[in-house]
């Protein structure tokens, strides 16, 4: 058994092959996914039921579930139904491209909004009593409060949901996708040689979680600027 | 919803599998946070340098890939090994309930590690101080001091981590493991019905994410009774 | 005793308030003329937050009549937001927005609710801001400034708003002492000036100077309620001899 560190490099081009995909389905889930979850979070914290009860029952299941048992529900299970066939949904849930976006999106959306929920309860109370003293709307206080302070507090947890999103496109590899774990795993398939090419692959997403840490970490020190040291 | 009832069976072993797959785990799991924890604690830079870097890397990758490389890269190593002592031999591995295991407790283990070193910093240095004043050793003041403290500060964080690990049960399917994803799919070759069978996956996942988020609530509320506001 | 023949400023009658079984205001009547200065005081946990945070809807009282300027306070948003507008209110722990600037914080609420342009809320903004004596700090964050210049900021921002009246909850309870008397010093501008206000402190030598009446609460009830003088000097009740007692021992 030798380790073929040449294989590494080698293999690192034919990997980013897969880095397009990848980051498609980081992105677009997540960009669908904050949409969702700042809908979901109104809904959640609204004071009426019949918005706030589904709210908390699509967090529930999407946040109690794997995320694999997700992309099969959605990729393998769908199909079952001719409602869905016939639907104008079909041309997207029948592509396993389709069925991932969509499964990562609901993941996402369900995690950040509980993730924004934590930043709107973090900020102060006392600033609310501040806002309505000085006779702002509850929208207004919402707007212009609470959300800049919220979204700081946020940062960190979202950070960690954003690495855990890119974790998460991983498993596009399980139907079929050939992102950059599915790119690999049909190389290992073929030159039997499974460190080498697993540990560059891995050695990618590390580099784009640091990144995307950095990232953020930027962003946050940005939002903390006026935060005493 | 019929067809499920003459499936039940398979599906209970399945969840059998992965409860003792998630035990197995939970124990590794917590293991390598704590000694990651106490590495990262410690004055010496080796110990300090060794824990980061497995935090990094193991919060850094995917869980599926992980399990990929434990799994096949294993499964080579040890075929090799053997075929040198037995040409006749075709392949050998780890198996896939053990490098499963391990594989998603190396990554979950990483995330405790964080959780741990942060509820052993968080306990106020004041409370320390009060102890070693009164003349308590060092050794009790880790145990009925400390230890009380950190695990109230751990809980909810914990809790999350053994969400996490039993969700990634399901992963080890990929590597053949025969638990319920696999009856699913066993099942839907016969019933031809995938959204069935899946959506029951989904519910036994759901009802025991449930009593484990259950379980930890009433675990929370015990640790923190002490706090209950005076009326 | 300050106040003219107009309709009082602030009306509280029979007002109770629960917090789940336990009962926080007993029983509550008070008329707060116009220009009058009225101080608030009592052991912890004797009602005077709840009472004054009652005043503009922080708390809601159970029973009971509260009516300022006019306006009766109800369940209703509208006549919420109209007794909110009349009445300033100044926090314990200042509650400055910490994302905006001094000057921000200024001229949120009314560039948003009186609906004011831009320049002109600057320049009130700048006014007030000269008024409690620091207009230079105007464009600092709210964490760069000590306790008691936030507190003033935090005078300043209510002031803008153009109250009629204005609430003190402890406003001087969160400051190390060499800050206290730059908030109180203020305050006792404010006075001069013809404010009506309601102040909950322990600062009696405040009390003394500035009241025109002194109110003494003690287990969610009105005990005693008196001109300074007569209050400090002749007290009538055996709890407020007590809290005085307690309280000017040291």
């Amino acid at each position: 058994m030798s380790f073929d560190v040449a294989l590494i490099v080698n293999s690192i081009p034919k990997m980013l092959d897969g880095l397009e995909l990848t980051l498609e389905l980081l992105l677009l889930s997540s960009a669908i996914g904050l949409f969702l979850a700042v809908g979901t979070l109104l809904m959640r914290i609204s004071g009426l039921w019949f918005l706030a009860w589904p709210a908390m029952l699509y967090i529930y299941v999407f946040r109690g579930t794997p995320i694999l048992v997700q992309i099969f529900v959605i990729y393998y299970g769908l199909p079952q139904f001719e409602l869905i066939r016939e639907s104008v949904l079909w041309p997207v849930l029948r592509e396993p491209f389709g069925c991932c976006v969509v499964a990562l999106s609901l993941n996402a959306g369900a995690y950040v909004s509980e993730i924004l929920r934590g930043g709107v309860l973090g900020v102060d109370r006392g600033l609310h009593e501040a806002g309505k003293a000085l006779g702002l709307s509850a929208p207004q206080r919402f707007i212009y409060v609470t959300t800049p302070i919220a979204i700081r507090l946020a940062i960190p947890a979202y950070s960690n949901d954003f690495i855990s999103m890119l974790k998460a496109t991983a498993l596009a590899s399980t139907v079929t996708l050939m992102d950059m774990t599915g790119v690999a795993r049909t190389i290992v398939a073929k030159t039997f040689a499974p460190y080498e090419i697993f540990i560059a692959a891995a050695l990618i997403y590390l580099s784009m979680t640091w990144v995307i840490q950095r990232g953020f970490g930027l962003y946050e020190r940005y939002m903390s600027r006026y935060v005493k040291e | 919803m019929s067809v499920v009832v003459g499936w039940l069976d398979e599906y209970f072993w399945g969840a059998m599998v992965i409860l003792r797959v998630f035990g197995v785990a939970v124990v590794m799991a917590v293991l390598f946070g704590l000694i990651g924890a106490a590495a990262k604690l410690s004055r010496s830079r080796i110990a300090k340098g060794l824990a980061s870097t497995y935090t990094v890397i193991f919060r850094g990758t995917p869980e599926l890939l992980v399990l990929l490389i434990i799994y096949f890269g294993s499964a080579v190593t040890l075929t090799s090994l053997a075929q040198a002592l037995d040409p006749e031999v075709q392949f050998v591995d780890i198996p896939p309930f053990w490098a499963g295991a391990l594989a998603i407790a190396l990554v979950v283990g990483a995330y405790m590690t964080e959780t741990f070193r942060g509820a052993f910093l968080g306990v106020d240095h004041g409370q320390i101080e009060a102890a070693r004043a009164l003349g308590l050793s060092t050794l009790q003041t880790f145990v009925y001091v400390r230890i009380p403290q950190m695990w109230r500060l751990a809980l909810p964080n914990f809790g999350n981590h053994m969400l996490s690990l039993m969700k990634d049960t399901a992963l080890i399917s990929v590597i053949g493991l025969e638990e319920i994803v696999f009856v699913a799919e066993i099942a839907i070759t016969v019933t031809v019905k995938p959204f069935t069978m899946y959506f029951v996956v989904a519910l036994i996942y759901l009802a025991i994410t449930t009593a484990i988020t259950g379980a930890v609530a009433g675990l929370e509320k015990y640790a923190n009774r002490h706090l209950e506001r005076a009326r | 005793m300050s106040g003219n023949g107009r309709l009082p400023m602030i009306v509280m009658e029979g007002v109770c308030k629960f917090f789940g079984d336990f009962q926080a205001l007993k029983n509550i009547n008070l008329t707060v003329n116009r220009r009058e200065r009225v101080v608030v005081c009592g052991p912890s946990g004797s009602g005077k937050s709840t009472m004054i945070r009652c005043i503009n809807r922080l708390e809601e009282h159970d029973s009971g009549r509260i009516v300022v300027d006019g306006n009766e306070l109800t369940g209703d948003v509208k006549d919420i937001n109209a007794v909110r507008r009349e009445v300033g209110m100044v926090f314990q722990s200042f509650n400055l927005f910490p994302h905006l600037t001094v000057i921000d914080n200024l001229m949120l609420a009314p560039k948003l609710v009186r609906k004011q342009s831009k320049a002109e809320t600057r320049e009130r903004a700048m006014h007030f801001l000269e008024r409690v004596r620091i207009p230079e700090q105007a464009d600092k964050w709210p964490s760069q400034l000590s306790g008691g210049q936030q507190q003033r900021v935090a005078i300043a921002r209510a002031l803008c708003m153009n109250p009629e009246v204005m609430l003190f909850d402890e406003p001087t309870s969160a400051l190390d002492p060499e800050m206290i008397s730059e908030v109180l010093d203020v305050m006792v501008d404010l006075a001069q000036e013809g404010m009506t206000m309601i102040v909950v402190t322990h600062e009696m030598g405040f009390a003394r100077s500035v009241a025109d009446t002194v109110v003494f609460m003690d287990a969610g009830e009105i005990v005693e309620m008196n001109p300074p003088t007569e209050f400090f000097q002749d007290p009538k009740n055996e709890r407020t001899r007590l809290f005085l007692s307690q309280i000017l021992s040291h």
